[in-house]
């Protein structure tokens, strides 16, 4: 085999298994077994620049604005709260008592809601009662602020000592799961088998008993 | 708890970051984009040499990418379906851009590329083992634009020659004689590069 037969089938080796012909041609020519380890080193080290850089936190920041803009984006902000150092035993159990009531809340919501036939407008509104205003609601909006119930004022009592922007973070939190709270019950009290608004109030539920239990974890701070 | 503690940070697998973001979660949204980011990213900027482009082609991957995740069944690989997508939001930015996917002289015998140079053979003038990241990734990005594609694409991103001849529009031949090509203007950008290092 010559050189330049060796060339014309070197694709084909690049990767693979030389052939006993060209196996033999690459014994006895440097040039041509130079070239095929360069080649193949080359394909090898390529796999390298995969996943070898990264994007500016800028690209995020624009692609969950547009994902927002186009309301692909339907549940609120996650919401985070900083840990920043791991509360005491009783640091975490002074505030524990939040627990059971936001899980007594999601019990009361997953009753109702696994019962959807029976929910008539009475039960829609002893549901409503202790958990926030039962003022009419028209329109979901974060930036409502609905009135509070006993158990969220205290909740709020527990964060008082907290960082002025912390408080407003809580405070803000609440407000919005309470606006959804009462959104979702005033579409369930149209229609009780509105199987999405059942989720939904289900969802909102689980983020207000999530931010007690925040409290909670975070009660260090 | 398992909800909250998930939104406070504790990973999501793939598949239940895919099954809440057709629900429209926003942090599901960002799990997918952090596990994935950095590939559709390096593809992006490695085919158009220009973070600014690249930045640009990777949000508009994510995109298409979100926008129809609800139809996404699950047949094929997450990442299979997202770098195919990614893949295509760019061959078709640089077809917008009238760039060459497939240089014109592909099917010219004997072209400059595509024979080998006869040099005397030396141990020491083998490239094999001198090859870092950041060498290769600079004479990557001196490749004419239509090697690069098909480099890239093959020996970057693994896509086989039936699957890039698809993608670029070419057929699985020229795919095959691109490659080729780019892998020996590679070797001969790296030998000037060693060259000129070793002079200074």
């Amino acid at each position: 085999m010559t050189c330049l037969e060796f060339e014309r089938d070197l694709p084909e080796c690049v990767e693979g298994q030389p052939s006993p012909e060209q196996q033999a041609h690459l014994n006895s020519c440097p040039t041509c077994s130079g070239l095929l380890l360069d080649l193949n080193s080359i394909a090898s080290q390529a796999k390298m620049l995969s996943a070898a850089e990264e994007p500016s936190a800028a690209v995020w920041n624009a692609i969950e604005e547009r994902l927002r803009s186009e309301g692909l984006i339907r549940r609120s902000e996650p919401i985070y709260l900083p840990v920043e150092a791991k509360p005491s035993f009783m640091q975490r159990w002074r505030a524990a008592w939040l627990v059971p009531v936001a899980a007594a809340l999601a019990v009361v919501a997953v009753v109702k809601l696994y019962h959807p036939t029976r929910l008539n407008n009475d039960d829609a509104k002893q549901v409503q009662q202790p958990i926030a205003s039962t003022a009419p609601v028209k329109n979901a909006s974060a930036k409502r602020k609905p009135a509070l119930s006993h158990e969220d004022q205290q909740w709020l009592s527990t964060v008082a000592a907290r960082p002025p922007a912390q408080l407003a973070k809580f405070r803000s939190d609440l407000d919005q799961a309470n606006a959804f709270i009462e959104d979702a019950q005033e579409s369930l009290q149209q229609d009780p088998n509105d199987v999405y608004m059942q989720q939904m109030l289900m969802n909102a539920y689980e983020q207000k008993q999530m931010l007690y239990e925040l409290v909670v974890d975070d009660s260090s701070h | 708890m398992t909800d909250a503690r998930k939104q406070q940070g504790e990973k999501l697998t793939e598949a239940e970051a895919i099954e809440r973001a057709k629900q429209g979660d926003a942090a599901a949204f960002k799990v997918l984009y952090d596990l994935h980011k950095r590939r559709v990213y390096s593809l992006c900027l490695r085919m158009t040499q220009n973070t600014a482009s690249a930045e640009d082609l990777t949000q508009e991957a994510f995109l298409q990418l979100f926008r129809k995740i609800g139809t996404f069944r699950g047949e094929s690989a997450f990442s299979t379906w997202l770098h195919r997508m990614s893949v295509n939001v760019v061959l078709m930015q640089l077809r917008k851009k009238n760039l060459p996917i497939v240089p014109i002289d592909d099917t010219l015998e004997g072209d400059e590329e595509g024979t080998i140079k006869k040099e005397p053979g030396a141990p020491d003038e083998r490239l094999a083992g001198s090859i870092d990241r950041l060498r290769l990734q600079r004479a990557v990005d001196e490749l004419p634009p239509g090697y690069r594609t098909i480099f890239v694409l093959h020996d970057v991103e693994g896509y086989e020659h039936n699957e890039i001849a698809e993608m670029v529009g070419c057929s699985i031949g020229n795919s095959k004689s691109q490659l080729h090509k780019a892998r020996l203007k590679l070797r001969e950008l790296l030998r000037v590069d060693r060259a000129e290092k070793a002079r200074k």
